[in-house]
């Protein structure tokens, strides 16, 4: 199976302290893929490093075999958990910028998601409430057709309404040609979405696995695994 | 680059327009009351201080503007969004520069413009006398405040970008790159400024041309060392922002 990531030993230190710890992991193509952890456990500074945003300290990570960079920012689409749209746009405003800089942005695809997201085109950024944001960056990260999505905490602060939404979204989004890592705390409302599974914690993976043969062997759900272990 | 620029415009605009048609309106306005015929000479000048003052005003607000622009992409959450986008840093600070330049160049051409009709109202002898007693080499000094400035905002932006690059995980790391920023500063005026300006200024007297050598006065060379400047820190931060980017 083609691997889209692949990270080797990699680290990331924050002055003295460790964000990550030697992390190894790949992540296959047409999977959807879930860090899971508590907070603080290094799951958006493994996300960052991805999308480019960070350096790593130590290791090797690599997105279609190249370091992140400009070509892996053209095949990646990143969800951050902060509100990182500029300040002065609109909806539409955020369609076009995302249209002009990213040439694998499906307008049509972003439309129909809005639509299914209950948001007018219209609307500012500023004036969007918790969740209607994280229904707009979420619509903006999947109308793109990336090879990898990069999902930080697509559920937190959103209410149950907006979470379906958002979880029907990544749904529909899945494709055999793309991959999806999300990151998240909330797991028993992306269960059922994960093939593969890492539990990170204090910077390193703990445990891993395929969900199904996880829930299997150890008789509960993700959810409750998670609890165990943490 | 194009794309980004319009972005950076668009985001702007109403800002741009303001500044640029308040320094026009303010301009206007005062020229129109020095081109009354009861307005007397000796008030001229005071019209002068006013526009010139305005002038300065929107200058500063362009400089600080013109380091802003970097800033928040740095500092504040927008930066997800512009260290995302598959751009090279050059591009990415290229656009914000432009920006910068072509707000430069507007600014320059109101206030050379209202300052020429302004010195053209003054009485025949005074314009004379001021032509005679100045030894200003107009353009070349134009062009030195220019780049100097230019190169100012660059090397504030050379230093921010430090912040967030190779120094992000260095304790006290904005003082730091203030620290840095002065020390800039010191070594290209003692270290890079002098030797060549000295250099030169032997060899001018040598061959008997006084012009465009000193660099308080502006000159030629002095525009050139300042674009070798420009291109350093060019280079350097827009390297940085592609590959050492820790936001």
């Amino acid at each position: 199976m083609e691997q889209v990531l692949k990270t080797t030993q990699l680290s990331k230190y924050f002055y003295q302290k460790k964000a990550l710890d030697k992390v190894d992991l790949s992540i296959e193509k047409g999977k959807i893929y879930g860090i899971l952890g508590p907070n603080g456990g290094g799951k958006s500074t493994f996300l960052k490093i991805a999308a480019g945003l960070l350096k790593p300290s130590q290791g090797e990570i690599a997105i279609d075999n190249k370091e992140p960079g400009v070509y892996t920012k053209s095949i990646v689409s990143y969800l951050p958990e902060t509100n990182y749209l500029y300040k002065w746009m609109k909806i539409k405003d955020a369609l076009n910028f995302f249209k002009d800089l990213y040439t694998d942005f499906d307008v049509k695809r972003a439309r129909k998601s809005l639509k299914f997201m209950e948001l007018e085109e219209e609307e500012k950024v500023t004036s969007l409430s918790k969740g209607m944001m994280g229904r707009l960056k979420l619509t903006l990260a999947l109308s793109r057709k990336a090879k990898l999505y990069l999902l930080d905490e697509p559920l937190n602060g959103i209410d149950p309404i907006s979470r379906e939404k958002i979880i029907t979204s990544i749904l529909d989004s899945y494709s055999e040609k793309a991959s999806i890592l999300i990151c998240s705390h909330l797991i028993y409302y992306i269960e059922k979405l994960l093939d593969y599974v890492f539990f990170l914690s204090e910077g390193r993976i703990i445990l891993s696995g395929n969900a199904e043969d996880l829930r299997n062997k150890r008789g509960m759900s993700i959810d409750k695994l998670f609890q165990e272990v943490f | 680059m194009m794309t980004l620029l319009k972005y950076e415009i668009y985001r702007r605009w109403i800002w741009l327009v303001l500044r640029y048609a308040a320094l026009i309106v303010i301009g206007a306005i005062l020229l129109n009351r020095v081109s009354s015929p009861a307005y007397q000479y000796e008030f001229i000048g005071e019209s002068i201080g006013k526009f010139a003052l305005t002038s300065l005003v929107i200058f500063i607000i362009i400089i600080v503007e013109g380091i802003n622009m970097l800033k928040e992409d740095l500092f504040e959450e927008c930066g997800y969004l512009t260290f995302t986008i598959p751009k090279k840093g050059r591009t990415i600070l290229a656009s914000k520069l432009v920006l910068l330049l072509l707000q430069l160049i507007l600014w320059t051409v109101i206030t050379i413009g209202f300052g020429s009709i302004f010195f053209s109202k003054l009485p025949y002898h005074e314009m004379v006398q001021i032509e005679t007693q100045t030894n200003f080499y107009f353009f070349p000094t134009v062009l030195f405040i220019l780049t100097a400035f230019f190169n100012f905002v660059l090397m504030i932006h050379f230093s921010l970008t430090l912040t967030k690059t190779l120094l992000v995980n260095k304790k006290y790391s904005g003082l730091l790159s203030i620290g840095i920023f002065f020390f800039l500063v010191y070594l290209i005026e003692k270290v890079y400024y002098g030797p060549f300006l000295n250099q030169i200024k032997h060899i001018s007297i040598e061959i008997g041309s006084r012009s465009n050598i000193d660099l308080l006065s502006g000159g030629y060379t002095a525009v050139f060392l300042n674009l070798i400047l420009i291109a350093i820190f060019f280079t350097a931060t827009a390297y940085l922002l592609e590959k050492k980017i820790n936001i």
